[in-house]
């Protein structure tokens, strides 16, 4: 791994600290354990989606899908759960439909050979509008506390999305690090056609990698709907740019080839934590896309800029 | 590092600094949240005014939160939960989600945060099953606004008229209940057929196309019921495309600026004014009279009035 990356996530973390100390000083809110916790919950369908982001971009790609696979994948399970399946059941039908999704991207992009922007824009389009034609528009609302659990749940107090956050981390970052699949997905971010002519099966890891995506996309939209009680063909929306954001933020490079998915979950931790802080300090909504936006660009601008001097 | 440290240290305290009067449980005086669905609408940029003077007038201090998209339930819901987190005395809120939003709501109770609904109704069933019980709604009565609309039409139209009507988002208990109100109305006149409805989702650009599509549909509609006026504005330059300017009737909800211009102009029949500012005014009212411990109805109805070329001066 070269050399540059744990010192930029090193730098990211210093920066989350840093916003963390900012907001203790200017709110006695903040830093309470109800509000972090808070935070976390906030953060889980974020970091989720995030992860399978950071899978994608490592590879080179961009999945611009992911909001809609949300929604379609959970308004797949809202009725599958209404149709009265058992609950196995009805999570296999939502995370089926998030995986099948992913396949599709992938097999469109590897095998069709056609740009990832344009083939998961399109998917974009097609899995929100299944998601509204599947349902006629209506959410899905009104299930058993059974599934809503998965959102209402605590365990020793910790709520039970952050509980799911922290095992898909766990289990992405075991993958990434510790399997060829995972060393595959750097190596065709770094450089594809030195890995094709080494004899790796492009075609194959990275169909799998749009898979990933789709697959962590349906665990985001499970939370989603056990949270909101509901499953609405409208959920979801505009997650794919929060998604680029937390990954991006964390350090993941744009060209492919470099990143750390512990970047990306500060990432998505920065920006919880920065919507977090300026509700609680009052700061009008129009201002936080302000600052949201102004933090994004700065990140990026010290991605390159620390880039530009390792070189 | 040390500049990813200063910059978002810079960031952060810019965006403070100009922002230290609203962080005011300090002063001792009470803080209302008002957490609307969007700030990017004159409806609740009215609202937010009324509430304002209200505040102001009695002496609390007023938060106004709002998600960045109508629609965004899940955002108005983390938004429900900060605001929680810093003590507010009351929440008075516009649900997103009749029923999405009562999961945030049910947290507001285990804090002891009162609830004031205004303008768009919880879901009864959703609400009671989660043991949510606001201490007052504020808000028109949307089915009276859609009847207000239905009476009309019969009347201007003697009772013979082609119908079509655009929606807003399905299963939004706002658009629900003025259509309800709307069609419970004109079923009182035989001659009124309703040939076309369908939704537009609340938007000026789908107004408009919806409404190009019934026209193809359907050329003999000349009447169109609109729930929301962007919806209507957009019919109305469907209407001026297909060169049918004045001929057919538009019926439209809210009375925006733009569309009283438009009934000025005579491209517009009618429109149901609500009077947002007031419904702010009286949340923020209900909302300290609940934190002082004082009763509230269950109930505020807050008027309606239908805007036509006569009532315009």
């Amino acid at each position: 791994m070269p050399a540059g990356i744990p010192i930029r996530q090193f730098g990211t973390a210093i920066g989350l600290i840093v916003l963390c100390g900012i907001l203790w000083i200017l709110t006695p809110h903040f830093l309470t354990v109800a509000n972090l916790l808070n935070v976390a919950e906030q953060t889980s369908i974020n970091a989720i989606v995030a992860v399978g982001m950071t899978f994608v971009i490592l590879s080179g790609g961009i999945d611009l899908s992911v909001g809609s696979i949300v929604a379609f994948s959970g308004v797949v399970l809202g009725s599958a759960l209404a149709a009265g399946q058992p609950l196995p059941i009805a999570l296999a039908f939502g995370l089926a439909t998030g995986i099948g999704c992913g396949l599709a991207n992938g097999a469109l992009i590897s095998w069709g050979g056609l740009p990832p922007f344009i083939v998961t824009l399109g998917t974009m389009s097609i899995a929100r509008g299944a998601a509204l034609l599947f349902t006629e528009g209506r959410p899905i609302s009104g299930f058993s506390p059974s599934f809503r659990v998965l959102a209402t749940g605590r365990l020793a107090f910790i709520p039970a999305p952050v509980i799911v956050m922290a095992v898909v981390y766990l289990v992405a970052h075991f993958v990434l690090t510790r399997t060829t699949f995972g060393r595959y997905v750097y190596a065709i971010g770094g450089n594809e056609e030195a890995t094709r002519l080494s004899g790796v099966a492009i075609r194959f890891h990275k169909t799998m990698v749009y898979a990933v995506s789709g697959l962590t996309s349906a665990i985001a939209a499970v939370i989603l709907t056990a949270r909101l009680n509901s499953a609405q063909p409208i959920a979801g929306m505009m997650y794919e740019l929060d998604a680029i954001a937390a990954t991006v933020i964390g350090g993941t490079s744009l060209m492919g080839g470099d990143g750390t998915l512990a970047g990306t979950l500060i990432g998505a931790l920065i920006m919880g934590v920065l919507r977090n802080g300026l509700n609680l300090l009052g700061v009008s909504s129009f201002l936080q896309q302000i600052v949201i936006g102004g933090v994004i660009v700065v990140a990026v601008l010290l991605d390159t800029v620390l880039k530009r001097n390792r070189a | 590092m040390r500049r990813t440290i200063v910059l978002i240290a810079a960031i952060a305290a810019a965006s403070l600094s100009c922002n230290r009067g609203a962080t005011t449980a300090r002063d001792g005086k009470p803080t209302v949240a008002l957490v609307l669905k969007t700030l990017n609408h004159p409806f609740f940029v009215d609202m937010r005014r009324g509430a304002q003077e209200a505040a102001d007038r009695l002496g609390v201090t007023l938060q106004v939160q709002a998600a960045e998209r109508e629609i965004d339930v899940e955002k108005q819901m983390q938004i429900v939960e900060n605001l929680i987190q810093t003590g507010v005395g009351a929440l008075c809120i516009t649900p997103s989600g009749s029923r999405e939003i009562v999961s945030a709501l049910v947290k507001a109770k285990n804090a002891n945060v009162p609830i004031v609904v205004v303008d768009t109704r919880l879901d009864a069933k959703a609400a009671a099953d989660a043991g949510v019980r606001p201490a007052t709604f504020v808000g028109s009565d949307n089915y009276e606004g859609g009847k207000l609309a239905g009476d009309y039409l019969v009347k201007v139209s003697g009772g013979n008229a082609r119908v079509g009507i655009l929606e807003g988002i399905p299963g939004h208990e706002t658009g629900d209940s003025r259509l309800r109100g709307f069609r419970d109305a004109v079923k009182a006149a035989p001659g009124i057929t309703i040939v076309a409805s369908q939704p537009a989702n609340w938007e000026r650009d789908q107004g408009f196309n919806v409404f190009q599509n019934m026209l193809q549909a359907h050329s003999d509609i000349d009447s169109v019921f609109a729930c929301s006026d962007l919806m209507a504005l957009g019919a109305i330059e469907a209407i001026a495309a297909a060169g049918k300017s004045g001929r057919i009737r538009v019926i439209g909800f809210d009375a925006l600026d733009d569309a009283k211009k438009a009934i000025a102009a005579g491209t517009m029949e009618a429109s149901v004014a609500q009077f947002p500012s007031e419904m702010g005014r009286v949340a923020v009212e209900s909302a300290v009279k609940v934190i002082r411990g004082e009763t509230v109805p269950p109930d505020v109805n807050v008027k309606l009035e239908l805007v036509t070329k006569d009532t315009l001066k």
